[in-house]
């Protein structure tokens, strides 16, 4: 093996075995390994804190088995189930709002602007407020909802022109008919189920075990698979569909698998969390910042989970002695850093 | 007739219901640098696009090697035919470097990202199109001369002998057309093939070894551009009365449109 600095492109290194070849960019490998760094340091400070303080020897001790029944109890049962569904369901929305940003070009692209995370809604009201069911149909309704939103869009962007802009427009159009049936739903019940139905429709995740967490833990796996396999040509895409079919992307076949993975991602992780708001939204842009020019999914997702922990360590916390919905801090951290997003924007004078 | 590398064989081109060219037969001959030509709207853009297979022929086909494009995997085409498109799209911050290696995506893979031969290639790219001292530089920061050279480059980078530009000097100052078409006839020079679409029929009478005249989807004239660039040939492509001269500079035909068409 033989590592060589490049003297083209600046700030790389490649790794050479035989004749396979690995490009590491020095700046994408800072900003994974310091997400990722902070992710953990963050995830243990969050199983040490909370209503009642563990404190990370006690955490150690309850984790492998040789802490006091109570710390046991509340660091398996309680806080590392929601941790690990936490984890996995802001790297899915990571991911999927990387995705959406790179189909549609856009900074703006994400499953709440393209209508999934409305299809989703309206899966799970239908579940709350038609059927009056448990918890498991909601999940699976609004899984159902989500990604038949995603396919109707495809359904309705195919054989047109292939621009981003248009995806945007057709998922816009989506959206505003599915809030319109959201808010007739709404209407149409009793003030108990509309108040569980605005529950779920806050995004929260109190009280969620390990089976919602191996779920979307295995829809992240399968996601990531995917996005590995097609991340190359997604990038490539980023140079317009005109250049990427001259470098030999097979642009269709790409787009669509990108956005049936994407429409995946965020039912998986809408389903079990409900839709936090604007995590896929910030954590691109996030994961962008540190990474510079380049983009790298893996950073997205590690920036999704650290954002969706920080905000339920912070739900946790709670407003005096009541513990918030997690979806109402995403809400408020996340459109407060839209609103600095297009304000920073403004003075730069482009959208990219 | 040799054979060509590039062809479209009774074509019928357009967009969804749109039909824009029918029946259309191209040859692009081997190692020329072809220009197609013709007043806006005459299917030329969309014939580059059908032979870049950006663009699926509803009835005919698009041969490459005497192959239909469509059939030959894409990364494969990739590797015999590179394509500048008119407007493409340079990342937000990315290097010079940075994106003229984006240009070896058709030789690389997952696990093959980054081989001596890539750097080989894409610093000769750079060389060939005197942007090395930029390699460093973020795209955003060029002038659009530059930049159009590091798109070329790019291409360059995917050691296709047959190139095709879509109005690659659109949006340049005259300086910089010049700069870019002396760049594709060096590259001509050198063997490829060259196929550009361009707006200015001196330019296109200057720099084409063969020129292709396009009206309303269909060939009207083509040849060596001193055979077909006549008085005749110019009102009929682009109905525009005017005399033919030989350009005192390269000896090519000059059109000097006529003083009285315009009152």
């Amino acid at each position: 093996m033989s590592t060589v600095s490049t003297p083209l492109l600046e700030r790389a290194t490649v790794l050479r075995v035989g004749g396979l070849s690995i490009r590491l960019r020095h700046r994408v490998v800072a900003a994974v390994l310091g997400s990722l760094a902070a992710l953990i340091a963050l995830a243990m400070w969050s199983a040490a804190t909370g209503s009642t303080s563990l404190g990370l020897e006690r955490v150690w001790y309850a984790l492998i088995g040789q802490g006091a029944k109570g710390d046991e109890f509340i660091l398996w049962t309680l806080r590392l189930p929601r941790l690990a569904t936490g984890l996995a369901v802001g790297a899915c929305m990571g991911l999927a709002g990387a995705l959406f940003q790179n189909l549609t070009r856009n900074p703006l692209g994400s499953p709440d602007l393209l209508g999934l995370t409305q299809g989703a809604t309206t899966g799970a009201l239908i579940a709350i407020i038609v059927t009056g069911s448990s918890l498991q149909v909601t999940t699976v309704l609004a899984a159902v909802g989500s990604l038949a939103t995603g396919l109707l869009i495809w359904a309705l962007t195919r054989g047109g022109d292939p621009s981003g802009y248009r995806l945007i427009l057709v998922g816009i159009g989506v959206s505003a008919i599915l809030a319109g049936v959201n808010g007739y739903l709404l209407t149409r019940t009793t003030i108990i189920d509309a108040f569980r139905a605005v529950y779920w429709l806050t995004g929260d995740l109190s009280g969620r075990d390990f089976g919602q967490a191996a779920l979307v833990g295995l829809i992240l796996a399968a996601g990531a698979a995917v996005i590995a396999a097609l991340s190359r040509g997604l990038d490539s895409l980023r140079l317009g569909e005109a250049t990427a079919t001259g470098l030999g992307v097979r642009v269709d076949a790409t787009r669509v698998a990108a956005l049936v993975t994407a429409s995946v991602l965020t039912a998986g992780a809408v389903a079990v969390a409900g839709p936090l708001a604007f995590v896929a939204l910030a954590a691109p842009h996030i994961a962008a910042r540190l990474t510079g020019s380049s983009r790298s999914f893996l950073c997205s997702a590690l920036v999704g989970a650290l954002i969706v922990t920080a905000a339920d360590m912070i739900a946790v916390a709670g407003v005096g002695d009541r513990q918030l919905p997690t979806g109402v801090v995403t809400g408020v951290v996340g459109g407060a850093y839209l609103i600095w997003l297009l304000i920073a924007h403004r003075k730069k004078g482009v959208l990219s | 007739m040799t054979a060509s590398p590039l062809a479209a064989h009774q074509a019928t081109l357009g967009y969804g219901r749109n039909v824009i060219s029918e029946d259309l037969t191209v040859d692009i001959p081997e190692g020329e640098f072809t220009v197609i030509m013709g007043p806006n709207a005459c299917g030329k853009s969309t014939l580059l696009k059908a032979l870049a297979r950006m663009l699926k022929p509803s009835t005919g086909s698009v041969l490459l090697d005497g192959k239909d494009i469509h059939s030959q995997p894409t990364r494969a085409v990739a590797r015999r035919l590179g394509l500048l498109p008119q407007s493409p799209i340079a990342p937000d911050g990315i290097t010079v470097a940075d994106l003229v290696a984006r240009g070896r995506y058709p030789h690389q893979g997952i696990l093959r990202q980054w081989s001596a031969e890539d750097e080989r290639v894409v610093a000769e790219a750079m060389a060939a199109t005197d942007i090395g001292d930029l390699a460093n530089r973020g795209v955003d920061e060029l002038s659009g001369g530059q930049r159009q050279r590091v798109w070329i480059a790019m291409v360059l980078a995917q050691q296709t002998p047959l190139l095709l530009l879509d109005e690659p000097t659109t949006y340049l100052d005259i300086t910089h057309q010049i700069e870019v078409l002396d760049l594709c006839a060096k590259l001509h020079r050198e063997g490829r093939t060259l196929v550009a679409v361009l707006h200015d029929l001196n330019q296109a009478a200057r720099y084409a070894t063969h020129l292709i005249a396009m009206r309303g989807g269909a060939v009207v004239a083509e040849g060596a551009p001193a055979d077909i660039v006549t008085a005749e040939t110019v009102q009929r492509v682009f109905d525009l009365p005017c005399r033919i001269i030989d350009d005192p500079e390269s000896g090519t035909p000059l059109v000097i449109p006529s003083a009285s068409a315009r009152v």
